[in-house]
C-alpha cells in the first residue's frame, strides 16, 4: 500500500481500449461498476472522435452482487442489436476481476456467437496500459492472420499504431512519406485504423515494421515465427537512426525481392525525402554544426521517459546534437533491461526506473539538468523547479494531439525534436542574463506569452476552471481591459514578477481585486490576491 | 413506470450509461473544504480516472490522494492505513481526513467504518465517505461528505430560526446566498459544507434546510431526522422561476410573505434574448450530474420542448416540485445509452445536454452540444445566476450559427479511423 496522486501508465482496461478504440468494427465491453468507462473521455476529448468510441460498460451495482444478477448477456444483446460489431471483447475492472465470475460462460449466455466473442480477463493488479493493449493485439493478431500469397510488389505492415500514441498520426504521416519515396507500399496499419479482415491480410505484407517497443513488438515476432515475416524494430528517431531504418527496409525487401524475382529497390537521392522533394531532407546535421548550437555542446539533459523514447531522444541529444546526457529513467520496468541495453555507453550512471514522479522530480532538483525531456509530469515538475523541459513521449495530454504535423519519427521529425530542444533551452539562456544583469537593462516585450504557466495536468481539460473560482461570463470579458488602476507602489512590486508571468499575474489580481469589491489594486490587495491565487 | 403528485411518470431504465462514479466528488469537495484531505482507499483505476477524466490539477501537494491497493494487499485481512495516515498528516496537517470507499475494496468488504474509527485521533477525524461506483453515480458521493460531516455540525438550540444552505458552492455564490436570504429578512445560520471544518452551521429543530443542490437528498433526510431540522420543499434556486419559488418558499419558512413577481418578470426580461433563441428549440438531457431535473425545468419554462430529461438518481419526495413542475415532459431515471442515442437520432433535438463522453460524438452527428458538467463549474444559482445559466444554453447554438457550413466528408476524413 502506497499514497499515490499520478500514474504515468493507465489500466490494463485503458490498454484494451486503446487497442479495440483503433479498431473498426469491434467493440468493448467493460463487465464493471458505474464510471469504470471514464476511459471513454479520453478519446472523445483527447481525440476529438466524431463517433462514439465502440465502448459500452454492462454496469454492475452492488445490489446485483447481493443478489446474484449479472446484466452482461444483455449487455452483449444491446451492443449486437446497435451495433453489430465482428468482435466484441468483454473485459472486467479491478473489482470484478476480484469476483473470479466464469464470463466465458455469462457471456454464452447472450446468444451472441461465440467467434464474436472475446474474454480478455486479465489480472489487472498485476497488468498495466501498455503490456494489456501489447498483449490483446497479439491475440488478435494470433486469432485472424491467415496464411496467404505475399503481394507483387514490395509492401510493409505498420503495427503498434494505437490510439492515444504520442504524436501518433504525424508519425505516421512520417513513415508513409518515407516510404512512398521508396516506392513501397503499406499494406496493413494496425491497429489504428485496421477492422478484423485487415489483421487477416497481414501475412501478405514482405515486412513487418514494429518501432514501438511498448506495443506490436510481440505481434511481429509471432508473425516472424509463424509467417516467416522478417521484421524491423528500430525507430526512425533522429537522422542517422532514420538513414539506417531507410537501408534496413531497403535491405529486407530486397531479400524477399530476389527470391521472387523483383528488381531490387535503391536508395534514392536524399532530397527526395524533404517536404517539398528539393532540400536537405533534415536541418539538423547543420544545425548541430552551427557556431549558436557551440553554446548547446556543454548542456546537461535528462530523460525520462517510456522505453522507445527515452532511448531514442537519449541517443538523438547525444549523437545528433552533442549535449551530456546525465541520466536517463524509465517508468516501464518490464522493458527497463531493453531500455539498459540499447543506452549501453551512453549513460554515466544506472538507469532509473521508478514509476513514482516524485523520484523522478527529487533527482531533478538535485540535479538542476539545463533540459529535460519527459513526460507531461516532468514538464509539471521542472515549471516549478524553474528547469526547461520539453514533453517526449506518453501519457499523452490534450497538447499532445494538436492539429499540426509534428513527428518525432523519420528526417521530419529529426527537426521537430532539434526545435523544441532548441527553443526549451533558449529560454533558460535567456534567463541566465537575466539572472546575471536584472532586468532593467533588458526590454521585454510584456505581450510575451511563451512563458505562461498552464497548470492544469489533467488530460482532459474542460476548459473553464475559471468560472468555477466564481467568473461569470460578464466579468471574464471584461477581465483585462486595463480599466483597474494600480498604486505606484503596486506597480514596482508587480515588477519583482518575472518578466513572463508578469501579464497573467496583472490580470489575475485585477480580476481578484474586482471581484472583492476593490476600485484599484494596492500593495495590500496585491498580496491579497497572491495568497487567494496561490502565490 | 412510478407515479408521483402531478402525474408525471418516471421511466426507470437500468444498464448501459456513460457518466463518473461518486468519486467524481473529490474534483470539488477538496477545494471547497480547505483545510481537508480526500483520501480514496482504491485501486490504479480510481487514481487514472481521478488523474484523467476530471478536469484535475495536480498541485504542488494535493489535498487528495490515493491509498493504492495493490496486489500483496488483496490477501491481506485489513488494510494498514497507519503509515499513509501519518504522511498525509505530516505534509499537510489536514483538520479531517475524509476517507473514500471504491469499488475494489468494498467488493473485498473492507469494514470501512470500523477502519475510519480506528483512524480517528482526537484532533483529527478520518470520516467514511461511501463513493464507490457499485452504488453512487457522480455528485452523489458529495452527499456522503455531508453525511460524514453531520455530527461535526453543533446542535442549534430550540428556537434558533435559521436557515442552513445545504450544498457545496463557491464563496461568491455562498455570499451572494447570504445577502440576498438577510434581504429578505431570513436568518442565516450557515451553509453545509462552510469551507473550514471547524465552521460547520449549528443545525437544530428549529433550523430550516434549504438545498441549493439537487443531489442531496440523503443527508437532508438524516437531519430532518436525527436534529429535527425542516427541509425546505421547493424548486431549486436555478433561473428565474426555480429562483423566485425557492426565495417566496424559504421566507414563508420564516413567517414572511414576499411576493417575487416583479422580480421574476425583470429576470426573464434580462435574459430575453436568451429565451428567444430558446423558444421551442428541441432539447435533450442525457443524465450526467444529477441536475437534469432543475434544468430541464429551467428550459422548459423558457419555452424550449424539453424532449427528454434523464437522470442517474431520482428521489420522488426530495425532487417533488421539480418533477410536478416538468409534467409533461419525458422523465427517465438511469437511463439506457443505447435506446437514448437511438431516440436522439430519431427525434433530432437542437441541443444536447451530455457528459463529457458523449458531447464530441454527438456533435459529429450533426447535434449541438453543451457538457453537463459546465453547470456544476458556473455560479448559476439564485438572480445574480440567472444570466450565466441561459448563456450556458444559448451559447452553443449562437456559436454554431456564426460557423460556415460544414462537409462532413470533407473535414472529418482520417479523423476517426476506426470509425470509417
Amino acid at each position: 500500500m502506497r499514497l499515490a496522486f499520478w500514474l504515468y501508465e493507465g489500466t490494463a482496461l485503458h490498454g484494451i481500449s486503446r487497442v479495440t478504440n483503433s479498431m473498426k468494427g469491434v467493440h468493448t465491453v467493460y463487465h464493471a461498476p458505474q464510471g469504470d468507462d471514464y476511459i471513454t473521455a479520453t478519446y472523445t476529448m483527447l481525440e476529438r472522435t466524431p463517433a462514439f468510441p465502440g465502448l459500452s460498460i454492462s454496469v454492475v451495482r452492488g445490489r446485483d452482487l447481493a443478489q446474484g444478477v449479472s446484466r452482461l448477456p444483455s449487455t452483449l444483446q444491446q451492443v449486437e442489436h446497435h451495433y453489430h460489431p465482428d468482435l466484441t471483447v468483454i473485459a472486467p475492472s479491478c473489482s470484478t476481476a476480484l469476483l473470479q465470475e466464469d464470463l466465458n460462460q455469462l457471456a454464452l449466455h447472450s446468444g451472441v456467437p461465440e467467434e464474436k466473442l472475446l474474454v480478455y480477463a486479465l489480472n489487472p493488479f498485476r497488468v498495466s496500459e501498455n503490456e494489456a493493449a501489447n498483449g490483446l493485439f497479439t491475440e488478435l493478431v494470433k486469432r485472424y492472420a491467415a496464411p496467404q500469397e505475399k503481394t507483387a510488389a514490395p509492401s510493409v505492415n505498420l503495427l503498434g499504431f494505437t490510439s492515444l500514441g504520442f504524436h501518433l498520426r504525424a508519425n505516421l504521416t512520417s513513415l508513409r512519406r518515407m516510404l512512398q519515396t521508396l516506392g513501397v507500399s503499406v499494406n496493413v496499419v494496425a491497429p489504428w485504423g485496421a477492422g478484423i479482415d485487415d489483421l487477416g491480410k497481414l501475412p501478405a505484407a514482405w515486412l513487418n515494421i514494429a518501432p514501438y517497443r511498448e506495443i506490436g513488438t510481440t505481434a511481429a515476432e509471432y508473425l516472424a515465427e509463424e509467417f516467416a515475416m522478417p521484421a524491423i524494430f528500430d525507430a526512425p528517431i533522429g537522422v542517422e537512426p532514420t538513414l539506417a531504418w531507410l537501408r534496413s527496409v531497403i535491405e529486407q525487401l530486397n531479400i524477399t525481392g530476389a527470391e521472387r524475382g523483383v528488381p531490387p529497390i535503391t536508395m534514392p537521392k536524399l532530397h527526395n525525402f524533404s517536404l517539398d522533394g528539393i532540400n536537405a531532407p533534415s536541418g539538423v546535421p547543420w544545425f548541430a554544426r552551427t557556431a549558436d548550437m557551440e553554446s548547446f555542446s556543454n548542456k546537461r539533459a535528462f530523460v525520462f521517459g517510456d522505453a522507445t523514447h527515452t532511448v531514442g531522444i537519449v541517443k538523438f541529444l547525444k549523437d545528433e546534437l552533442g549535449m551530456k546526457i546525465i541520466g536517463a529513467g524509465t517508468y516501464l520496468e518490464q522493458h527497463a533491461d531493453w531500455v539498459r541495453k540499447e543506452l549501453e555507453g551512453y549513460l554515466p550512471g544506472e538507469l532509473m526506473v521508478t514509476d513514482k514522479f516524485q523520484e523522478v522530480s527529487k533527482l531533478i532538483d538535485e540535479e538542476m539538468p539545463d533540459l529535460v525531456c519527459g513526460t507531461q509530469m516532468e514538464r509539471h515538475s521542472c515549471r516549478k523547479l524553474d528547469v526547461p523541459c520539453m514533453v517526449v513521449c506518453p501519457p499523452t495530454h490534450i497538447e499532445n494531439h494538436l492539429l499540426g504535423y509534428y513527428p518525432f519519427f523519420g528526417f521530419d521529425g529529426s527537426d521537430v525534436i532539434a526545435d523544441r530542444v532548441y527553443l526549451s533551452c533558449k529560454l533558460g539562456l535567456e534567463k541566465h542574463l537575466i539572472d546575471f544583469f536584472g532586468d532593467a537593462g533588458l526590454e521585454y516585450e510584456e505581450s510575451s506569452s511563451s512563458g505562461e504557466p498552464h497548470e492544469a495536468l489533467s488530460a482532459v481539460s474542460t476548459g473553464n476552471g475559471q468560472s468555477a473560482h466564481g467568473v461569470t461570463p460578464e466579468s471574464e470579458s471584461a477581465s483585462g481591459d486595463g480599466d483597474m488602476i494600480w498604486t505606484d507602489d503596486a506597480e514596482t512590486m508587480l515588477k519583482k514578477v518575472p518578466f513572463f508571468v508578469r501579464k497573467k499575474v496583472r490580470k489575475n489580481t485585477e480580476t481578484f481585486a474586482r471581484e472583492s469589491g476593490a476600485t484599484q489594486v494596492s500593495v495590500e490587495v496585491f498580496r491579497q490576491a497572491k495568497d487567494s491565487l496561490g502565490g | 413506470m412510478m407515479q408521483v403528485p402531478g402525474d408525471v411518470q418516471i421511466i426507470k431504465e437500468d444498464n448501459v450509461t456513460h457518466s463518473f462514479c461518486g468519486l467524481a466528488c473529490v474534483g470539488w469537495m477538496y477545494q471547497k473544504i480547505k483545510d481537508s484531505f480526500f483520501l480514496i482507499l482504491g485501486t490504479h483505476t480510481c487514481a487514472h480516472f481521478l488523474q484523467n477524466a476530471l478536469g484535475m490539477m495536480i498541485f504542488a501537494k494535493p489535498r487528495f490522494g490515493i491509498a493504492l491497493l495493490e496486489e500483496g494487499d488483496l490477501s491481506k485481512s485489513e488494510p494498514t492505513l497507519e503509515e499513509i495516515i501519518r504522511e498525509i498528516k505530516a505534509d499537510h496537517h489536514p483538520s479531517v481526513i475524509f476517507l473514500l470507499s471504491s469499488c475494489t475494496p468494498e467488493v473485498m468488504k473492507v469494514d470501512f467504518k470500523g477502519l475510519a474509527h480506528h483512524l480517528t485521533t482526537p484532533d483529527v477525524p478520518v470520516l467514511f465517505v461511501p463513493a464507490s461506483g457499485l452504488v453512487y453515480n457522480f455528485t452523489q458521493a458529495e452527499d456522503s461528505v455531508l453525511h460524514a460531516l453531520v455530527p461535526f455540525c453543533p446542535v442549534a438550540p430550540a428556537g434558533e430560526k435559521k436557515v442552513v444552505f445545504l450544498g457545496s458552492v463557491n464563496d461568491v455564490t455562498a455570499d451572494d446566498l447570504r445577502a440576498e436570504a438577510e434581504e429578505l429578512g431570513i436568518a442565516v445560520g450557515g451553509f453545509l459544507p462552510e469551507s473550514r471544518f471547524d465552521r460547520m452551521p449549528a443545525i437544530g429543530p428549529d433550523t430550516v434546510l434549504a438545498p441549493i443542490q439537487p443531489y442531496l437528498s440523503r443527508v437532508a433526510v438524516k437531519l430532518a431526522r436525527e436534529r429535527g431540522a425542516r427541509v425546505l420543499n421547493s424548486l431549486f434556486p436555478f433561473g428565474p422561476d426555480g429562483t423566485r419559488a425557492f426565495w417566496e418558499d424559504l421566507a414563508r419558512e420564516f413567517g414572511i410573505t414576499v411576493d417575487l413577481r416583479d422580480r421574476e418578470k425583470a429576470a426573464w426580461e434580462k435574459i430575453r434574448k436568451q429565451t428567444d433563441m430558446l423558444k421551442g428549440k428541441k432539447v435533450f438531457l442525457t443524465a450526467d450530474t444529477m441536475m437534469e431535473l432543475p434544468l430541464g425545468r429551467f428550459l422548459k419554462n423558457a419555452g424550449a420542448d424539453v424532449v427528454e430529461c434523464s437522470s442517474a438518481y431520482i428521489n420522488k419526495k426530495f425532487h417533488s416540485r421539480e418533477l410536478e413542475a416538468l409534467a409533461g415532459v419525458r422523465v427517465v431515471e438511469q437511463p439506457n445509452f443505447h435506446r437514448q442515442l437511438e431516440d436522439v437520432k430519431r427525434i433530432k433535438p437542437d441541443l444536447i445536454v451530455t457528459s463529457l463522453m458523449t458531447a464530441n460524438p454527438f456533435v459529429g452527428h450533426g447535434f449541438v452540444v453543451k457538457w453537463s458538467m459546465e453547470f456544476m463549474l458556473t455560479s448559476i444559482h439564485s438572480w445574480s445566476g440567472v444570466f450565466p445559466l441561459a448563456n450556458l444554453f444559448v451559447s452553443p447554438l449562437q456559436r454554431r450559427s456564426l460557423l460556415p457550413a460544414f462537409d462532413e466528408e470533407v473535414w472529418l476524413e482520417g479523423v476517426m479511423p476506426s470509425a470509417e
